[in-house]
């Protein structure tokens, strides 16, 4: 009898486990997966997943369109002064905060100068702020230190907190004088936004979840997910899994080729691409034999293989056409795009003073070894190289190494392949970047360029506000760019994702991508139809 | 008394195992290449902002004068600031310790039963198909890694068959328990919250049993030998012409002995699980101090590393001294031995 008894125990447990209902699960849940940590205060985050949350959470001054041009926000028109150093942004009213308090000119103050003397995330950004005024309500002055023309582009990345909810959070005593900790421990798990979605969980390294906000003042689709969760995880056995199960709708970039054409196969599942604005460079260390040699470094551009590149092992993406990616405003079209020609290749070397003595020099590459792909491009390189005589050691180097050996002249490699991500939507970004002075000995430059000459034209180009006039003077430099040839342009990233197309409507997928990270993913332009979704789950 | 004395003196020794453990870790932590400051900030950081954050941290000084900063606040129950959370380490530590604990305690639950039984039944039919197949799986979860079971598990029960959850601790909209013990399915039960206790368990079952596949093989194995070694003893023989039952013979006389070297790995095993179970937690996303360790040691957050070593240090000390009093209660002649040592 008691066996008995114990079996329908058993029995009734395990019916239990498995027939679980869900109870409150919400009508049109939209949810992504990332690599974490993700931080929500944006004084402290400037990854891609917190740049994802910060999007959806708060508001900026200006918003992108899909060329990245500037379009009023928060503020409804701005002008600048004639010596570019005063800008001045009127901001609408009735704005308001999660938390019902209105958004004013104080808080967009107190966000410059929140984020300025924290340094973190985004600040790099705004560097040449001198200070930040309100003289009223619904107007606020950025005072710069010299004048910076792409600086409207910059503000895409202020992202606006209450002040009244940060300052009544704050921990004291705390690095930041007065303003004790700055309300860095109370924003690391809420928010203080007025976007369109409002943080309702956030257990550090699980989930961010995030629920709209049904008062928000620009309008929402109807079908805007209403919940929108960010999963920290890129396991793709665990993303597969979840897409099948339709519990997941977005997944991250960074999946194996293997692992979007198994994401491919499910049904209502389709990959969707777009450029993001990164470019995957070979840096050449113009300072160390023998990529110190112009000819060297010309010979290898024109033998490197770059359709292979793009059409067997990144696929989607496009052979670079020079230093800036090609959807950035600015870029040039029209410059000099290197391309496999094994006789121009002969032709450079044989001008290098290293030819007839290339064994003793050879070309060491350090690849990161995240993505695997990077691999592939690597011995795709030394082939090539060998094509022409050139010998090359090939080194799979992690990441926080390869910062480490560019952060000398002397350990940093003959050539290393990082991708690289403009700051802000605009060609001088990359330029400056990539090649200025000042970017030599960080991740961002391998090249040890220091061209004075190539400073004062990007200096000069940055300065200028007048928008044709910068970009035309971006023009020159990337002539100017190519024609040194410091760096091998492989391609224009694109950045793939597999997704549910079935019931998922994502325009980033449909051509209409912003090249800002994190812009695509602002989920009160995406739909999601419940219907659909539980036809599929039939 | 006695054992009072016994968990006393061993506690005292812990002390000095831990300062010895925590300046290796401090030391090792320290000479890794990368800049922990920088990593922290990110590559764009302005090098005021870094610069600062080191002063913070202590960096610039001398590794005795850090050692002696870290080791004060230590005793103090801080252990500084994670660079990846940007909150206090002892905070995390309570966040993540139970979610690690939980998975552990029920691996070790699964590992104890299962690996037990198959060893003594493997033992018990020494020789026969029964205890071939036994063998033969042992084998088969001893040399497969954990995370290798965890994806088969996530594409044939979460993907195939779709009966499990594959991430997290609990199923979107199920009321999580109030935070008591911070051991889920423990905090439901106390709360009568039963809905989330059943979620709970089944967001358990497949990390713990990927987990304790490996190391309940081995226990089959130990059992198995252990209780093979015994049958052929003396005792045993006379048991038998004695007329005694062979389920007798079995659960009280042969199973106790034989399962004192079991016990021994078990408790290793055990505190082995937390250390181990990194990439169970990576692919189930569970929010557990094991990864979170891991993720310490790969963007070189030096105080969350150093002080999830330590609670592993911790951790194998307590089980090793409750390993010994287990070992000491099965088998009287350790005990014996022990006592008149001292």
């Amino acid at each position: 009898m008691s066996k008995i008894i114990k079996i329908l125990l058993i029995s009734l447990c395990i019916i239990g486990i498995l027939s679980l209902g869900v109870a409150g699960a919400a009508e049109r849940p939209f949810r992504t997966n990332w690599s974490w940590p993700t931080y929500i205060d944006p004084a402290v985050g400037s990854d891609f997943s917190s740049s994802v949350a910060f999007v959806n959470l708060y508001d900026t001054l200006l918003y992108p369109d899909i060329k990245g041009n500037p379009q009023p926000h928060v503020a409804k028109n701005w002008e600048v002064s004639t010596d570019g150093l005063a800008w001045t942004f009127h901001l609408r009213s009735g704005i308001n905060f999660h938390d019902g308090t209105e958004l004013t000119a104080e808080d967009v103050k107190f966000s410059m100068d929140r984020l300025t003397t924290i340094g973190e995330g985004y600040a790099y950004l705004f560097g040449k702020v001198a200070s930040t005024e309100a003289p009223d309500k619904y107007t606020v002055v950025f005072h710069l230190k010299e004048s910076f023309g792409p600086f409207l582009a910059t503000l895409f990345r202020l992202y606006i907190v209450n002040k009244d909810l940060v300052v009544a959070n704050i921990k004291r005593p705390g690095p930041y004088g007065d303003m004790g900790d700055y309300g860095k421990q109370y924003l690391l798990t809420h928010d203080a936004g007025s976007g369109p979605y409002i943080v309702k969980e956030f257990p550090l390294e699980e989930y961010l979840l995030m629920v709209i906000n049904s008062n928000y003042w620009q309008p929402i689709n109807l079908n805007a997910p209403d919940e929108y969760k960010m999963i920290g995880t890129c396991e793709p056995v665990t993303v597969r899994t979840m897409m099948s199960r339709r519990e997941l709708e977005i997944a991250d970039q960074w999946q194996p080729v293997e692992s979007l054409e198994a994401l491919k196969k499910i049904k209502g599942v389709e990959i969707g691409g777009f450029f993001s604005g990164s470019e995957h460079y070979y840096m050449m260390h113009t300072r160390k034999p023998p990529t110190d040699d112009i000819h060297l470094r010309k010979a290898m551009a024109w033998a490197m293989d770059y359709k292979t590149v793009v059409d067997k092992i990144y696929t989607g993406s496009i052979q670079s056409k020079g230093p800036v990616n090609q959807t950035l405003p600015g870029a040039d079209p029209k410059v000099l795009q290197y391309h496999r020609d094994l006789d121009k290749a002969m032709a450079e070397l044989k001008q290098s003073k290293y030819y007839g003595q290339l064994d003793k020099y050879p070309v060491v590459v350090d690849w990161v070894s995240i993505p695997a792909d990077n691999e592939k491009v690597a011995l795709l390189f030394m082939s090539c190289m060998a094509d022409i005589g050139i010998e090359v050691e090939i080194v799979k180097t992690p990441w926080g190494s390869i910062i480490e050996e560019m952060a000398t002249e002397e350990t940093s490699p003959n050539i290393a392949g990082v991708f690289v991500a403009p700051h802000y939507p605009e060609a001088g970004s990359l330029l400056a970047s990539r090649y200025k002075s000042e970017s030599v000995a960080t991740w961002e430059q391998n090249e040890w360029l220091l061209d004075s000459k190539f400073d004062a034209m990007i200096e000069d180009a940055l300065k200028t506000v007048d928008r044709e006039e910068r970009f035309a003077k971006y023009s020159k430099i990337q002539d100017y760019i190519v024609d040194l040839c410091p760096s091998l342009f492989l391609f224009d990233q694109m950045e793939k994702h597999a997704y549910q197309a079935a019931y998922t409507d994502w325009p980033a997928s449909k051509g209409e991508a912003i090249p800002i990270m994190g812009y695509n993913f602002a989920g009160r332009f995406i739909k999601v139809y419940s219907d659909k979704r539980a036809e599929l789950l039939k | 008394m006695r054992t009072i004395k016994f968990i006393a003196k061993r506690l005292a020794y812990s002390v000095f195992v831990l300062i010895g453990l925590s300046i290796l870790i401090f030391i090792i932590a320290r000479v890794m290449p990368g800049h922990p400051a920088r990593m922290a900030l990110g590559a764009r950081a302005p090098e005021w902002a870094v610069e600062r954050l080191r002063e913070e941290m202590h960096l610039n000084e001398p590794l005795y004068a850090q050692y002696y900063y870290w080791i004060k606040d230590a005793l103090h129950g801080d252990f500084g600031m994670s660079l990846v959370t940007r909150r206090s380490v002892a905070h995390d530590i309570k966040e993540f310790f139970p979610a690690s604990l939980e998975l552990a305690l029920y691996a070790g639950i699964f590992m104890g039963i299962v690996g037990i039984t198959l060893g003594a039944i493997s033992g018990w039919y020494a020789n026969t198909w029964v205890d071939n197949l036994v063998r033969m799986l042992s084998y088969i979860g001893i040399v497969t890694p954990s995370f290798v079971f965890a994806i088969f598990f996530v594409l044939l029960f979460g993907y195939v068959l779709e009966i499990f959850p594959t991430i997290g601790k609990l199923t979107p909209g199920v009321v999580p328990p109030p935070l008591i013990t911070r051991i889920t399915t423990l905090d439901a039960l106390i709360t009568g919250h039963f809905t989330a206790f059943f979620d709970a368990l089944k967001h358990l079952l497949l990390p713990a049993i990927s987990l304790a596949m490996g190391p309940l093989s081995q226990e089959a194995r130990i059992t198995r030998a252990s209780l093979v070694d015994n049958v052929q003893k003396d005792y045993v023989a006379s048991e038998r012409s004695c007329g005694i039952p062979e389920q007798t013979i079995m659960f009280k006389y042969l199973l106790k002995p034989s399962l004192i070297p079991t016990v021994s790995i078990y408790g290793l095993d055990f505190a082995s699980l937390l250390g181990n179970a990194f990439l169970i937690e990576l692919i189930f996303n569970w929010p557990g101090l094991s990864r979170y360790g891991m993720n310490a040691m790969l963007q070189k957050d030096l105080n969350a590393m150093t002080a999830v070593i330590l609670v592993f240090g911790l951790v194998f000390i307590i089980v090793n001294i409750i390993v010994d009093l287990a070992v000491g209660y099965l088998d009287p002649r350790i005990r014996l031995g022990a006592e008149r040592t001292q």
